[in-house]
Formats: structure tokens, sequence, C-alpha cells
């Protein structure tokens, strides 16, 4: 399966990289563990070596086995992935409130998180199959819908912030893939309209400004919405048809914007009428935790006050406050960038950061000098799980993101993130170990 | 061929969307270094103050005020130590910190159950006051109950306790009026003084020299910094900063007098001021009925000041500087200085006390002494307290010069004393006063009246005692005062000593003064006060009844007064003024001269003369 001389190949550099990572992550555990008033260690930090040293086998035996076969293979790995969510979204070990785990007995496992791996996949293999025609808009369809079933599945466990990192990283795929850039910003407008409208009214009627704004009446009128929908999609439909007989290039100025006003205030109506008040607030809370200062809003207090009062030079190892004394919450997990920026302050974030960008930026390499397409979208598809993981985790600790509970790749504790993620290293060297294979 | 164009051209596509890719991860990265800048360089300070205030609870140690002593104090040495301080500890809480109202009320009720004291009083006094503010919630707390909720910390969050000292008054009673008190600051002692350091926990002094004195008593407050964790376990502990104490006072009392003149005044109403005329120190000053310090200092016990402070004899009253009194017999000297001074008598003119005297008017009207005294002179008079010989001296001198005099020698202004609340006494500042506010023109009458120390004037007890050390001192008259030296809190120091400070000078004539005081020492030899000529020192005094407006139905309606002072026509700088005054006496002499007399001769067995 590998010659002799691809040992050689290996990219050391990325093994190298997330060795210093996890080993970083290794001793933020620990401290963040550290119980200062009973001088104790709750000992996650060791079970994440375990998981570590268990990623790094699987790490070399993706790596020594042909990418090619995940090629073969990516309807089947994508399929199994699934039905294994659905069991467990089913079945599963429900922990605060969230059917996301699976026990196997020796240890726990969570299904969503290599979800992640086998859509990449998919995706990579379908958007190489379908890379002559992925301009047309209905090509579009299958993708969308392959990312929607694992989403829906875990919006139901409910995982929300795990749900959401699937569709900009289908959205990466989609554009580096070659789609049309128009029908990619249509889409997005769709659903921006479709979701700021009801936002907006529900937030202004929560914090109480109610009064009467012209813009704000109209879009409260659902009848009016409708007709509006209606007659917008009357022209884009006119103007289509026109489009269809004479080939004229301006038709499309018309209708693909009217059709996307059109479906956007048509959804917004629905979004609206059939969501329920608490839904939306709670959507609100999640994109303004501000709204709701004993919850989440209390989570994104502490942790920026934790990265804050970091400084230049941080706290010092196991002397970083917020977190020694339990001020800041999910420190191993979610927040445990606050226990970096709190403990070794700014030098210490940027090392962190550093560190991470030599992974997406080598992912992104591997993918421009990858021989075959499908190496090329797998590559920069790993490349956007870790690069979403990392703007997502580390905007959410200071303050710039919604809190979503996503974990910092190779940081965070969590053995399902961590194996996944070796996994995923594994398959970026092997894919640039084989560009010199011809 | 065109496969392959066409492949290229889609790696083309391919390569540029990439680099697209890579634009967005450099710009999103980029953004998140900014946050970075902005929350850890930029607003680092104020993050790190947040975090400190999550983990630490500074708890005020509040200064042992400073303690005071009498005038035999010497460094080094056992001192009677009037005023002290014991350590004891306080349970307090600052409300906002509790997560929310259950957690608050269900912590107040378990420490309510352990302090014995139903909850509903501790959530009367939490809604008092600023809930994000430290609240004192129970003092002086038994150190046993103190271990019982250090040691279950966790079932108790944001109950935290701190070191106080309580004040001591060792002497209790006997100083009541003159130290004064301590109590918790009041919303407007402490709206006007919160801007020099006062805080809303603070005691304050109320009365007395506790508060005269409380800028130089209280000293500065240190803190423990407690840290704590987001269960309000204690991680650690340590001193912010140690409290610096209060000065210690001198006092000019001599304990062993006050006790005395204490105790002479036991089961009476009224005041002793005991005074050294060389410098306005006071050695023994008492105001009865009083009341126990010790009962009344702790926060919270509003209801027993009321209900003393409803008292209808009225305890809190200081009566040697906060009360007045008509003279009496003793303005008889006022009239005599007044007559000699002004050359309108002279000391040895002889008039004869037939036990009545006949003011001339529209009507004729028999006014009586209460004996027949015969022939006096002068000295005579003021011995026998005639008051026939003084309505004669009133009348020759006039009201105008008499009210100019008595103005003169400042019965009708403040001493200055240092114990807060002195009043003046009252004394028209000319005759057209009566017309003004009566409407009546002034009479003989009411000259008569004057003269003999009636109608409308009014003297304070320490005004009397400056008054008659005036007399004492040859007419330089000091400030009087009961701090002698304000000493470092280890008492090494001495921070401020209180020279005598001259308030007033009265060249009064030789003549006029030997007249007085040779009257004065015959009153004692011979006359209304024999009862003292027994004792080791010669003292002169003036015997003083007061009739009140009293309508109360007592057996005995007149105030007593005794001015006096020993050693006659000896060293001045170590005379001894005593002024005495009893409420609803007998007679002067009966009730007022008795509580002198012990006085002085413990002033004696002291060594005083």
């Amino acid at each position: 399966m590998i010659r002799k001389d691809e040992i050689y190949r290996i990219d050391y550099v990325l093994v190298f990289t997330v060795m210093i990572l996890v080993l970083i992550g290794v001793l933020m555990i620990y401290s963040a563990g550290f119980d200062p008033i009973e001088k104790i260690n709750k000992g996650l930090y060791k079970k994440q070596i375990l998981w570590f040293v268990f990623g790094f086998v699987l790490m070399l035996a993706v790596t020594f086995m042909n990418y090619k076969i995940l090629s073969e293979y990516s309807l089947q790995i994508y399929i199994g992935f699934l039905l294994i969510l659905l069991f467990t979204s089913l079945f599963g070990k429900t922990v605060r409130n969230t059917r996301a785990w699976l026990n196997l007995g020796l240890f726990v496992i969570q299904p969503s998180e290599f979800m992640k791996l086998g859509l990449v996949i998919l995706l990579a293999k379908y958007l190489e199959f379908r890379e002559r025609d992925i301009k047309n808009f209905k090509e579009l369809l299958i993708p969308t819908v392959l990312t929607l079933v694992p989403v829906l599945i875990i919006l139901n466990q409910p995982d929300f912030g795990t749900a959401m990192i699937f569709i900009p990283i289908l959205f990466t795929l989609l554009f580096v893939g070659g789609a049309d850039v128009s029908h990619l910003v249509s889409i997005i407008g769709i659903a921006a309209i479709a979701l700021v409208v009801p936002m907006v009214i529900t937030y202004r009627e929560w914090i109480g400004q109610e009064g009467s704004n012209i813009i704000l009446d109209f879009f409260r009128d659902s009848t009016l919405l409708y007709i509006v929908s209606g007659s917008l999609m009357f022209i884009a439909v006119t103007s289509y048809t026109l489009h269809f007989f004479y080939i004229k290039k301006y038709y499309r100025k018309i209708y693909i914007p009217s059709t996307v006003f059109s479906l956007g205030l048509f959804f917004s109506v629905i979004i609206h009428k059939y969501l329920k008040v608490y839904q939306k607030r709670r959507i609100l809370v999640f994109l303004n935790p501000d709204l709701d200062p004993h919850g989440s809003g209390y989570n994104i207090i502490q942790s920026k006050i934790a990265a804050g009062s970091g400084g230049f030079f941080g706290k010092g190892f196991l002397n970083g406050s917020q977190s020694q004394l339990g001020f800041l919450p999910e420190k191993t997990s979610d927040f445990i960038f606050s226990v970096v920026a709190e403990e070794w302050g700014f030098i210490g974030s940027i090392v962190i950061i550093a560190l991470l960008s030599v992974i997406m930026f080598r992912g992104i390499q591997i993918a421009l000098e990858s021989k075959d397409k499908f190496g090329a979208l797998l590559a920069s598809g790993i490349s956007s799980i870790f690069f979403y993981h990392i703007i997502i985790n580390i905007g959410m600790a200071i303050g710039v993101m919604p809190v979503t509970g996503l974990p910092l790749s190779f940081i965070s504790y969590g053995g399902s993130n961590l194996i996944m993620s070796m996994i995923a290293i594994g398959i970026l060297i092997n894919i640039r170990m084989r560009k010199f294979v011809h | 061929m065109a496969q392959s164009s066409l492949k290229l051209r889609m790696l083309e596509v391919f390569r540029f969307r990439m680099f697209s890719f890579i634009a967005l991860v450099c710009v999103l990265l980029g953004f998140l270094i900014i946050q970075l800048i902005n929350i850890q360089l930029i607003q680092g300070k104020e993050y790190r103050r947040r975090s400190r205030m999550n983990m630490e609870s500074n708890i005020p140690i509040p200064a042992p005020r400073g303690e005071i002593y009498d005038r035999n104090f010497k460094p080094g040495e056992d001192n009677i130590v009037i005023v002290s301080n014991r350590p004891s500890f306080n349970i307090s809480t600052i409300p906002a910190r509790f997560n929310n109202k259950e957690e608050f009320e269900k912590t107040i009720k378990k420490l309510s159950k352990i302090l014995k004291i139903p909850y509903e009083d501790i959530f009367q006094i939490i809604d008092q006051q600023n809930p994000w503010e430290r609240i004192i919630l129970k003092e002086d707390v038994p150190l046993n109950l103190i271990i019982k909720i250090a040691s279950n910390r966790f079932l108790f969050p944001n109950i935290d306790w701190n070191d106080e000292s309580v004040r001591v008054y060792n002497l209790g009673k006997i100083f009541f009026h003159t130290i004064g008190y301590v109590g918790s600051i009041s919303k407007d002692e402490y709206a006007k003084y919160r801007d020099i350091g006062y805080k809303y926990y603070h005691k304050i002094g109320k009365t007395g020299i506790e508060s005269e004195y409380d800028s130089l008593l209280r000293g500065i407050d240190g803190y423990v910094r407690r840290i704590v964790d987001v269960k309000n376990r204690l991680e650690g502990e340590e001193i912010g900063a140690s409290p610096i104490a209060g000065n210690n006072l001198i006092l000019t009392i001599d304990t062993e007098v006050q006790s005395v003149a204490y105790e002479a005044m036991e089961g009476l109403k009224g005041a002793v001021v005991a005074i050294m005329p060389a410098t306005g120190e006071i050695i023994a000053i008492v105001s009865k009925p009083d009341i126990d310090p010790n009962l009344i200092i702790s926060r919270g016990n509003g209801k027993i000041i009321n209900a003393l402070n409803n008292d209808k004899d009225r305890p809190f009253l200081n009566r040697a500087v906060q009360t007045k009194y008509p003279p009496a017999s003793m303005f008889k000297l006022v009239t005599a200085i007044s007559a000699l001074e002004e050359d309108k008598w002279k000391p040895n003119r002889i008039n004869y006390c037939t036990g009545k005297f006949t003011l001339k008017g529209y009507i004729d009207k028999d006014i009586y002494c209460y004996k027949t005294h015969g022939a006096l002179d002068m000295e005579g008079a003021i011995a026998h307290s005639c008051s026939v010989y003084f309505y004669q001296t009133g009348l020759s001198a006039g009201p105008s010069i008499i009210l100019k005099y008595a103005n003169y020698l400042g019965l009708g202004e403040k001493t200055g004393i240092d114990i807060p609340g002195e009043i003046t006494g009252f004394i028209p500042s000319n005759i057209s006063w009566k017309l003004k506010t009566h409407g009546q023109r002034w009479y003989d009458g009411d000259t008569v009246n004057l003269s003999i120390g009636q109608g409308f004037i009014s003297t304070t007890v320490i005004g009397i005692a400056d008054f008659i050390s005036g007399i004492v001192n040859n007419g330089v008259v000091y400030k009087p005062h009961v701090v002698k030296e304000i000493r470092s809190p280890d008492n090494t120091k001495v921070i401020k000593s209180f020279i005598p400070e001259k308030t007033r000078e009265i060249p009064l004539t030789g003549l006029t003064m030997n007249t007085i005081k040779s009257g004065m020492r015959s009153a004692v030899k011979y006359g209304t006060a024999a009862r003292l000529s027994y004792i080791n020192v010669p003292i002169a005094g003036k015997t003083g009844t007061a009739q009140t407006r009293s309508i109360r139905k007592e057996n005995y309606s007149q105030h007593a007064w005794f001015v006096s002072y020993a050693p006659y026509n000896g060293d001045i700088s170590k005379a001894v003024a005593v002024v005495v005054l009893v409420e609803y006496g007998v007679a002067g002499a009966a009730s007022a001269v008795p509580v002198a007399e012990k006085i002085y001769t413990k002033l004696v067995s002291l060594g005083y003369f």
C-alpha cells in the first residue's frame, strides 16, 4: 500500500504542529481541571492523552492507506455515519438535555463530530463527479440535501452549534468546487431575508420599541408581504420566460434579485408565523447573549473577563483566577481558549492562533498542490472544518461570535473531536504524500 | 485539446477560489487578533479589575478608637483607662452579590437560626440600606458562632465576618455626659461626613468628647482581602491594610474627684463643675441623671435610645452645659461688682436689714428678705446673702449698669468648652429689651428682681464656673476644657497639648475683687455656707436659691446653687472653683453645699492645695 520512499514524504510540519497543540491543550485541561482549594485535579487531562494516543494511531493508519479508497467508499462512509447519527439521536445518551452521545461500553463517542468528516468526503466526491455541470443551479440541490439531512438530525438532538457548522462548510466546498457565485449569493440572500425580518421584529418587540415605524409596520403585515412576494415572483417568472425566449443577459439582473426577495419575504412570513416567540428569542440570544445576561450572557461576560484580564503576559500557569476559581464556565471544552488567554496572555493567544493557522494554511496548500480534484476538494473541506471551528470558538471566547458550544480543534477536551481531527490530519498527510505519484 | 483547455480553465477557477478562501481566512483571523488586542491590551486593565472583583471580597477592619485617660496619666505606667476597646466580630453581607432572591432568603433564614434573631429583623436591616454596600447584620457575635459559620462557609454564600473593636466605657455612667457615646452613623451624618472618609458602616461619636474629638479618635480603617471562588469557598486571605488606631486622649479630669462628685450627686438631679481657674482645666464635670453608655452603643438599639429620649428626667441632657437656670443669689455678686465698679456704692456702706424693703412707686410695695439681718456692710451682705441690701445696691446702680456688667462678665455668652451642645445663658443686652419683647417698660420692680438674680435672666452651670474663674483669677478667664493632651495610639508621642487659652480679661479694681472675695470667704466662715468652715483649706463661696417657674408640685420647688473656690487668698495657680447646681433642692445650703463639701474634702486629701 505504501512505498518505502513515501515514508519520507510524511508531512512532519503537520505532525509536529498537531503534537504541540495537543500538548498545550493537555496542559490547559490540566490547569482548568485543577481545584486550587481542594488541591486535586479532575484528571481529564489523562483521558485526553489517551484519546490523543488513540487518535495518533488512527492518523497513521489513515496515512498509510490510499485516500482513493475514501473516494470509492464515500457514499458508504456517509450512509454509515448517518445511520449511527440517526441511531444516536434516537437511542443515544443524553447529557445536559442533548441526545448526542453513543455509549460504546469502554468509552462514549459523539457521532455528529464524525459526520462532519463523512459529509466532506462525500461532497468532495460529488463535486468531483459533477465538476463540469456544477455551474447549473439544479446541481446544487443534491449537496444541499446531503448536508441538510444530518443538520436536521443534529438540530433534533438538539445541538444547534454543531448543526450550524455544516452550513459554512457546505458553502465553502460549493464555492471552491466551482458553483456559480450568483447562485450561492442568492441562496444566502434568501436565507438572510427570511431570518433577519422576523428577528428584527421580535427583537424590537422584546426590548419594547414597538413604536409605529412605517417599514416595520409593513413587515408585520403578512397579507401585504404575501402580495409583495407574489408580485415579485410574477416579475421573476415573466422575466425568466422572456429570458428563455430571447436570451438577453440583462434579464438575469431582473429575475435573480426578484426571486431572492420574493422567496426571502415568503419564508420570512412563514418563519415569523410558525416559530414560537420563545424559539425566536432563543435565536436572538444566540446571536446576542447580552439579551440574557443571566444565561448565556453570563458565560460570555465571564469569558471576556478571563481573556481580557490576561493582558500581555498572562497571569501564569495555574494562576488564572477566572478559570481556577470557577467563574469561567465550560473551561475544559467550549471556553478553553479563555484559559489560554488568561494564563498565557496575548503572547500565548497569538502562539495558539499561529499554530492553528499553520494547520489551516498547510491544508489549503495541500489542496492547491493535490494532483486530483477529489484530493483538492477533500483537503479544502478539511481545512474549512478546522477554520470554522477555530474562528467560531475563539470568536466566542473573546465575545465576537455567538455562544455555540463548538470545541477548539486539538485544544478542547473531547475524544470525538480530537480523533476526528487526527483522522482529518491523516487524510491531509495522505493527500500530500501522494501528490508526487503520477 | 478542448478537453485539456477546459481542465486548465477549471483549475484556474479552483485556484482563484482557493485564494479567495485564503483571503477570507486572513480577514477573519485578523479580526480575531484585533479583538484580542482590544480586550487584552487596550481594555486589559478594566477586565483585570473585574476579575479581581469576581474573586475578592474586601472586608473592612474598622480601626480601634483611641483610648481615653484621666489627668493623672503617666506614659509607660499602669494608668486608669476611662474608655478602652475590646475585640469582637460582626457578621456582614453585600446583598447584591447573591445570585438570586431564593438563595439570598435561604441564606438569611439559615443565618437567623444560628444567630438566634428573627429573620424579619435581618430583612428589615437590609431593606433600609443600599444593597451594593456592605451591611452589618449583627455585631458583637460570639466567637463560637463565627467558627460555626466559618466551618460551613458553603452554606452561607456571601456572608462575611470582620473584626471590630467594641467601645468599653470602664467607668460607665460616671463620665456619660462628658465623654458621650458612639453609635451607628445616621443617614444625615453620613451625607455630611462621607467626603472626609466616613463610611456608612462606621460608628461615630454621638455626644460629648466622643463627638467633639471624633476625627482624632477614630483612626484609619484597614481591610482583609478574602479570595473566594464562584461558590464562595475560601481560597486565601490576606491583610490588605492594617488598621491604624485612633489617637488617645488625656483628660484634664481627675477620675477620683469625678467619682466623688458623681457619688455626691447620687439621687439628685443637677450638675457639678470643678475647674482650675488658672488654666481653665476642668477637674470634674457631672450631670445627673445619666445613662450607662455601654448599654446603648450597639447597632439596632434605636428602641432603647428612643425610650431614654422620652424619659421625663431627660437623662441625655447634659445639665452642666445644656440647661440654663436662674442664677439667683449668685447674681448678687454681679450686682455688687457693677455698683462698686461704677462707684455707685462703697463696700463699707452699712445698710440696715429689717427683713422688709418697701419699693416706692405708684403703689408702694413691700418685699421681704428671708431673714432679718440687721446692720450689714457689703461683705456681710454677701456672707448672709441679704436681699434687702442688694435691692438697694441694685437700685443705686440701675439696671443698665447691672446688665452691662453681666454681659461684660460673659454670663450671656458661651464659654467655648470642648463639650458639644453648649447653650448660652440669657442676659438682656439692655433695658429696652423688655419693651421690645414684652411691650412693657422696665420697672423698678424688675431692677429689684434683677439685683438678686431672679426674673428674666438665666445662666448655665458652666457659665457660672467661667464667671467665678474670672473672679478667682483676678479678671483673666481661660477657656474651660476637658482634654489636656492628644497622644499617639501607643502613647509615646504627644500629638497636641492644649495650652490654656485666654478668652476674656475683666479689669476689675482690686477693691472690688477683695470685697467680693472676702464676702464669699465670710459666707463660709460664718454665713450661709458655714458648714464648710471645718475643711482644711480656706474656702470662699456663695449660695443661691432659685425660684423656678416649674408647675410641678414637688416638695422642694427650688434650685440650689453653690459657687465656691479654694484656697481663699492662696496660690491662684493651685485654686479650684467648684460650682454645684441641684434641681429642686430645699435651699442652697441644704442640698448643694454638701456636694461641694465632699469634693473639697477629696481635693484636700489628694493634695490639690
